[in-house]
Formats: structure tokens, sequence, C-alpha cells
């Protein structure tokens, strides 16, 4: 007998099958505009510009790259260039060991929605590739079509993009990267980006 | 037995300004979950129903393990199964050692404290460096964490300054919080950058689709799971939910519940390996089986490790994780420590409490905390010979109004050879720092005779 | 539950056995309240411990054993009045489990707080009590999270606010001044066996609630557990600073009627 057959030995004997699932759960009234995602975003310690027209879109990130007084490796993602065009920024090049990104100062990428009652942005692995290029860069640009915002974690996971758990990870980020591990004070920045921007999309 | 966590508690946090700044720092993260608990009307809801779904869970866990590993597997994860401690460190040894994986980035799991990973690879040559910046701290100052959440609490800003002036080579007498925390982003970048493989543990695990769930603050899980070729992933058996539905229902409570924040920055939900890389997911048993077993106490295998209760906890807040001798601390430490823990002190922890049940009303799950505390001092907190036997006999005392009666006169003939300081003295710890009340006089029973007489008040 | 006679309410006497041989002023305040009141009051001496400090300390053989007398002692009361939320929180949230039989059920049913069987039962929150001082409450754990004699502050449902019993007659005493407390129930740190088995930690938690009383400006502080009142008094006595301790039951016997 194995470990695992041992293991499973044991929780089956104590798995009596009998505790019914509960009902659905239901939530209560919520919003789902981007006013109110903007909202937790912005108490998340993020930014939410917007909503744009997707033609302002692209020079209205621009903008930003330049008040972050952002350093010389902007990369965008393919979808994300579809909406912004041209810009001081770079294709993310193809088949990129995630080490060579340590130095991208913005990373540009498009959330696939959004959720109002934290301020979250669902982050596809099809997008996030390599996977480390939302966290290493110093700073983080989402653009999210505002039709894509849902009201809470029970509408985003019973929504999730068809195939979005088929390409290793489906992230969640609420904000710039933060911890508090030093006497409970709040500082921004710990290993993920310092500043997180979404850009909200009237398509 | 457990009076050890006294007598540690005056060594961890000595009186004065840091027990009080420890106290500070904690309760305000009870402030914090009550203020998030108060802006979403679902709450309440949320955690009946976070019940009731675990309750499920634990029920049907055969199922979902099985379920889980299938998923895994097919979406091209490779599940291992330990049984104790000592398989989970040889099974993350062996996956490192086959890999030439020596450096290792670790990001928080209690799992692995638990079964002492860190010491077992260490030993055997592999440098493994925690992450999470609370995790670090500790580990630079070779000490384990003493919260679930933020294991350096303990630390004042000066410590920890001191610590980075010793080990990452800040300026001496750097205090600042923010400064303190770039040195560590810069110094734990370039550990993420050159690792060879990334250990986590998981916040949950979906059965439907084989997903693991990883929850941080700081990216440092996602910086691991995203760079190095290897990923191993720890989790207790426990940690199985059979579908998002479930998941979504949790994390509306976990962050909110933690820290007052209506989700943590990074969930990560993760099905699989990485392109080109490998994910090896480690199940735990460890005791849980067992646990499971008890069906009294098998409900304390919901914990979803927020610390909330933690935070409420007066004993807690006042003497220190360190303080408790168990790999988690607090209410839910006192509650596992019977089951999971090795040692009869540990097997003694459930007397550390008042039962003030602040813990059982904050749990988001809802956890009877402090009735499973109850119920453990029933059946297997050991108990002496001698206390076995005063406590019979002050049971026969108390059944009988006769005796009582003699109690009770025995009691005041005694009461001023009680009030003083004496070694052996059965008041002594009360009299250690408190007066006892001055002597009673007559007792309520005789002067309501007397007034029933119409002889007195 | 028994409907409560319309002229003189019956109401046997439970007095814990630390309140009936450490503090038997509490007891004598609580029989004349509830005669001021117009129950008529009894007490049967033959009682003599709910059996609480075996429930806690898990000596289940000793506490059944006890739990069993005490149900047969009160059998044919209408109405059991207590001065002590722990006391009655081990009758009416412990007792089912140790017995499982009905009489435990009705004695439940039929055991009050004092305060809350003033207000609740008695239909009052004036009792003619005056005392014309500051005072401070000290919310009792088993009355609160066990007993809602009050609101706890873990509770978050949108519910309207609700003052609890004993914080209501304290508003009804004549002249009192209630002072808000920080951390209002955060527990005191007594925990019975706790205040012996870990000295250090009970008199810390201990301590800082006393600091927290007597910033309140108080004068007094008042609850439902005489356990609790005595912690606090037996810390003030050696410390030399906090408000007096004084049980709900002699602020309410105060004053002579008005």
């Amino acid at each position: 007998m194995s470990a695992r057959e041992r293991i499973l030995a044991r929780v089956r004997a104590a798995s009596h099958h009998g505790v019914p699932a509960p009902a659905p759960f239901v939530s209560g009234p919520g919003r789902g505009d981007f006013a109110a995602f903007a909202e937790r975003l912005e108490a998340a310690g993020g930014e939410a510009r917007g909503p744009f027209a997707a033609s302002a879109l692209g020079s209205r990130v621009a903008e930003l790259c330049r008040e972050w007084g952002a350093g010389a490796r902007v990369l965008a993602s393919e979808a994300a260039l579809g909406w912004i065009g041209a810009g001081p920024w770079q294709p993310v090049p193809r088949e990129t060991d995630p080490h060579s990104l340590a130095d991208v100062s913005v990373a540009i990428l498009c959330g696939a929605l959004g959720v109002a009652e934290n301020g979250a942005v669902g982050l596809d692995g099809r997008e996030a590739r390599p996977r480390a290029l939302p966290i290493l860069c110093e700073r983080l640009i989402l653009l999210l079509d505002t039709s894509r915002i849902v009201s809470d974690m029970n509408a985003a996971l019973a929504g999730l993009p068809d195939g979005a758990l088929a390409h290793h990870h489906f992230t969640f980020v609420a904000g710039p990267s933060k911890t508090a591990d030093i006497e409970g004070m709040l500082v921004l920045g710990a290993h993920g980006p310092r500043a997180l921007a979404v850009f909200g999309i009237h398509a | 037995m457990s009076a050890g966590l006294d007598r540690r508690a005056l060594a961890v946090l000595p009186d004065g300004e840091r027990r009080s700044a420890h106290d500070a720092a904690v309760f305000n993260l009870r402030e914090k979950r009550d203020q998030a608990g108060r802006a979403e009307p679902d709450f309440e809801r949320l955690r009946e129903h976070a019940r009731a779904l675990k309750a499920h869970a634990l029920d049907h866990l055969d199922l979902l393990l099985e379920r889980f590993e299938e998923n895994a597997s097919r979406a091209g994860a490779v599940v291992h199964w330990a049984e104790d401690a000592p398989a989970l460190n040889r099974i993350v040894h062996q996956l490192l050692e086959s890999r030439g994986a020596r450096r290792v980035v670790k990001s928080k799991s209690m799992l692995t404290e638990e079964c002492g990973l860190n010491p077992y690879l260490e030993s055997r040559g592999v440098e493994v460096v925690d992450t999470d910046l609370g995790e670090r701290i500790v580990q630079l100052a070779s000490e384990p964490p003493s919260h679930i959440i933020m294991p350096a609490i303990h630390r004042s800003r000066e410590d920890i300054g001191a610590l980075f002036h010793r080990e990452l080579d800040v300026p001496p007498g750097e205090t600042d919080p923010v400064r303190l925390t770039e040195a560590a982003r810069r110094h734990l970048r370039s550990c993420f950058l050159g690792a060879d493989a990334a250990i986590t543990g998981a916040n949950f695990a979906v059965a439907e689709s084989g997903t693991l769930v990883v929850v941080t603050n700081e990216g440092n899980a996602d910086l691991g799971m995203s760079l190095p070729g290897l990923h191993v992933a720890c989790l207790g058996l426990e940690k199985l939910i059979p579908g998002l539905a479930d998941l979504a229902v949790l994390l509306r409570l976990l962050a909110r519940s933690a820290t007052g924040q209506p989700i943590s920055v990074y969930t990560s939900l993760v099905n699989g390996p990485r392109p080109g890389a490998e994910l090896h997911i480690v199940l735990v048993d460890n005791g849980r089986t067992r646990l499971l077993a008890d069906e009294r106490h098998r409900r304390a295998l919901g914990c979803i490790r927020c610390g909330a209760c933690l935070n409420t906890c007066p004993v807690y807040r006042r003497a220190g994780g360190h303080a408790y001798g168990f790999a988690i601390p607090g209410p839910i430490g006192l509650v596992l420590a019977p089951a999971l823990g090795g040692t009869e002190e540990q097997r003694g922890l459930p007397l550390a409490s008042t039962l003030c049940g602040s813990c059982t009303a904050v749990c988001p799950v809802k956890i009877d905390l402090h009735e499973q505390l109850i119920s453990w001092r029933a059946s297997d907190v050991p108990r002496g010979l001698r206390e076995r036997l005063l406590s019979r006999f002050a049971a026969a005392c108390l059944s009988s109004p006769a005796l009582y009666a003699l109690a009770g006169l025995a009691l005041r003939a005694a009461w001023p050879v009680l009030s003083r300081r004496w070694p052996g003295n059965p008041a002594g710890p009360w009299l250690a720092s408190r007066e006892l009340p001055t002597h009673p006089g007559a007792s309520f029973r005789a002067r309501w005779r007397d007034r029933v007489r119409g002889a007195g008040p | 539950m028994p409907e409560l006679a319309a002229q003189r309410p019956s109401v046997a006497l439970f007095i814990p056995c630390y309140v009936d041989q450490l503090a038997p002023e509490v007891g004598l305040a609580t029989a004349t309240v509830l005669e001021r009141l117009g129950c008529e009051v009894g007490f049967d001496a033959g009682q003599t411990c709910c059996g609480q400090p075996f429930v806690t300390s898990g000596a289940r053989r000793e506490a059944v054993r006890l739990a069993r007398a005490h149900v047969e002692r009160f059998a044919g009361a209408d109405a059991v009045v207590c001065p002590s939320a722990s006391c009655v929180a081990t009758v009416r949230r412990r007792y089912a489990d140790l017995i499982g039989e009905a009489r435990a059920w009705r004695l439940a049913s039929r055991t009050f707080e004092l305060g809350e069987f003033i207000v609740s039962r008695l239909g009052t929150s004036d009792v003619g009590a005056c005392f014309p001082h500051r005072v401070a409450l000290l919310e009792s754990c088993h009355g609160l999270r066990e007993l809602e004699l009050g609101r706890a502050s873990e509770r978050l449902d949108p519910e309207p606010s609700r003052i609890g019993v004993t914080e209501t007659l304290l508003r009804g005493v004549s002249g009192l001044e209630l002072r808000p407390v920080s951390r209002r129930d955060e527990c005191c740190g007594f925990g019975g066996a706790f205040s012996f088995g870990f000295p250090e930690l009970s008199a810390r938690i201990g301590r800082d609630k006393l600091r927290a009383l007597s910033e309140s400006g108080a004068e007094y502080v008042t609850g439902t557990d005489v356990s609790c009142l005595l912690h606090l008094e037996g810390l003030r006595a050696r410390e030399g600073f906090g408000p007096r301790a004084i049980h709900l039951a002699e602020i309410l016997a105060s004053g002579a009627g008005r």
C-alpha cells in the first residue's frame, strides 16, 4: 500500500458523505460600475483613470508613462498594443526568458475582467506572458473594458473567460504590491510593482 | 504544564512598551476586520455559507482529493502524497536534489513551519530564502514566525533596522519602514532571479478544476512561481474545496478577516505548470486524517488561516506567538495542538484560554473555537493525579450541603493564612499580582437565615 | 415558558458558591432589588454549586454530578434568578450537553441573570435606585457572547443598534453617569482557573483593563459577574489605581426607592 492509498483509506473512513452542500450563495445587490471599482482600487493604493473612449487611450497611457518618468524599457502585450497603438513602448519579445525582464520599468497589459467589490483585475495566463512580466516590472498599467466589470468575486469566478484555467494561471491583481510587515506600517512595492494604474475603456 | 506559556510570555514580550506595541498592532487588525465586515452587507451570510461548505467539504474529502488529483494531473502537475512531516521533507528534498536545485525561494506556508522543512533542507545543503518580508525578517533573526499573517509583528523597526544592517548592508540606524522595505526588495529580487526552485504553500485547492490558489499581498509567491523552472506546492489535506463558487465565498472572507482588506493584492489560481516548467504538488496528512476522524473536533480543519482569532485574543496579544511552543499560535493553535502537536505540553495548550469566546465570534468559517477548547479539556488534556484528586475532593464538598457548609467554615478560618504569601500557598498565583478580597464575614446563606428570622438586613 | 404570576412573581434565588462565600452582600442586594420590584423571593439553602469550574476544566464526571444536583434542586421553580452571567450561561448553554434530559432544558428556559430578568421578564428598566456616581460597565464575556445580554462588538450584521440589558438598567439609575470604555468588551483576564494557571497573563490582561476603566474617568466599575469584579478589585488594591468594583445588584439596590 502506498502512502497515497493509506491516506485515502483513512480519509474514506472519515468521509461519511452525509453533510449536504449549502444552496448556492446569492450575493446581495452590488454595483458593477467603473466608479465603484475605481473607489476600491484607489483604497488599495492603485490608480483608476478614465473611462476613456478607445481612440483616446493611447495618448492617455503615454501621458501616464511620462508622469511616471518611465525608464527606457516599457513593454506592452499584443492585446494592449491593439488598444493603444504605437507609442513610447515596445512589444513583449517573443520567447522571452523571464529573468531578462528585471529592468522593465512599465508593463502594459489587458485585464480580462474587473471586480467592483475589491478593485481587482483578472489577468489571464494567455495575456500575462511571460508570467513574470506583470510582477517584475516596476510599475504596471492594466487596460480594462468597463463592460467586463462584475460586482463581486462570486460573479467573477462564475464568469471566468472560456479557457481561463487552461493556461497555467489566472491571477486577480488588486493594487500595487504591498506589505505591512514592519510594525504594521503600509509600504507599497514590496516585491511586485510599486504602482498600478487601471485605464477603463468605453469600448 | 502550559504554565510554560505563562512563563515564556514574560520572556517573549517583556512588560512595557514592546508588549503594548504588540498588543496595539495586533488589535488594530481586529478593528480593521470589524470595519471591513461592516462595509460588506453580505458578510454574516458569507460566514454561514463558509461554515456549511467547509462542513460539506470535510465530509466528502475523499472524493475531493481524488478529483483534485485527477484534474491537477491532467493540467500537467505531478501530485505526491506525504503521510507525515518526515515524508514531506523527504519528498521536497528529493525533488530539489534530483534537479540540482540548491537555491530555493519560499513563500509563506504554515504547513512547512509545522513540518520543519527549512531546517531539514538547510542541513542538506539547500539554501532556502523565505521571501515574505515578515518571514525573511524572522529567518534572518533565526526565529519562527510569531503570527500567521504578520510573522514579524513582535519586532520593532529598530530591531529590523539593526538586523538589516547586519545582514543586508543597510546603513546603521536606519529605521524607516519604506527604506527598509526597499532594501529587502532589492535583496530578495536577486534571490528570486537566482533561484533554482520555488516552494509555496496553497491557501485552497479546488477539486473541480485541479486548481491551486495562492494568496499574497507582496507578490512574492507569484515571483517565485514565474521565474525558476521548478515549483513545489505543499498543502494540508484540509485545504480542498469543491469548486470555484466555494472559492469565491472564502476569498470574500479571507482578507477581510485577516487584515480588513476586501481582497489581498495577488490571488493566483494556478492550473498546471508554466510552459517549459514543472509543478509538483504535495498533499500532506501529518495528523489531519486523525483529526478528521474525530467527530467532535474535525471542525477545526475548516480553518482558512486568516489569523482573525489571533488578532482578537487577549491572551495572544499579550503573550506573543513565540510563547506558545507550537507552529501555530493563538486560539486555532490551541485547538489544533492536541491533534497535530506531539508533546505533552502541546496537548495541554487548550488550558491557555479565558474562554472569552471572542475568537468564535470572529472566525470566518464559524469554528466554535472556545467550545472546542472546553471539549479538549474534557477529553485529551493531560491532568495530573494531584489535580484529578483535588477536583474530586472539591466536587465531593460541593455535592453535600453539609460538607459545603463545613468547607465554607474552613475557608473562613484559613482566610488570614491564605491572604499571606508563603511557598505552597494555593492562593499564591492570585497573590502574585492581586490582593485577596477582605475577609468575607458571614456567608450569604447565614445572613439570609438571619434575615428571614427578622434578625438581619 | 410559564406565565409569571400577575401579582407576585415567585423567584428562586440561585446564589453562586463564590458569591455565597466571598461576596454575600451581592446576594442580599439581589434579593432586595427583586423584593422591591414585587417578587416573592425564596432561597433554597440546599443549593451549592452549578458546576461551572468543573465544566470548564474538563472534569466531566464531576460536572455532571453537580449539574444533576442543581437541576433537581431547582426543579420546581417558576423562575430562577442569579447575579452571575457565567453561572447562568453554564445552566443555559452547557447543561443540555451534560444532562440530555427534558428537565435540564426546562430549567435552562427558566434561569435568568438578574438584569435580564428585570428588563425582559418584569418589563421594567427603572428599579427606583439612586447611585450618583460615574460608573463604567465591565461587559461580561459570558453575558455578551453566551447569553447575548448585549451586543458583542464582533457582531457585524446590520441589526439596529441594541443597548444591552445591563446598560439599560444602569441608565435607569438616578444620578448615575455611565462612562464609555475603550475596548468595552475585551475580556478582563480572569477566566476562572486561568487566573491561577496563567497568573502572569491574567494579570497583564487585567491591568490593561484596569487602565482602560481608569481612563474612562469612572469612580466605580460594575458588571454581572462577581468573579471578574474580584479580579479587578484585587488588581486595584495591589496597583493603587482604578475604579472600585461594585456589583450590578448593589447599585440597583442602592438609594432605597424614590
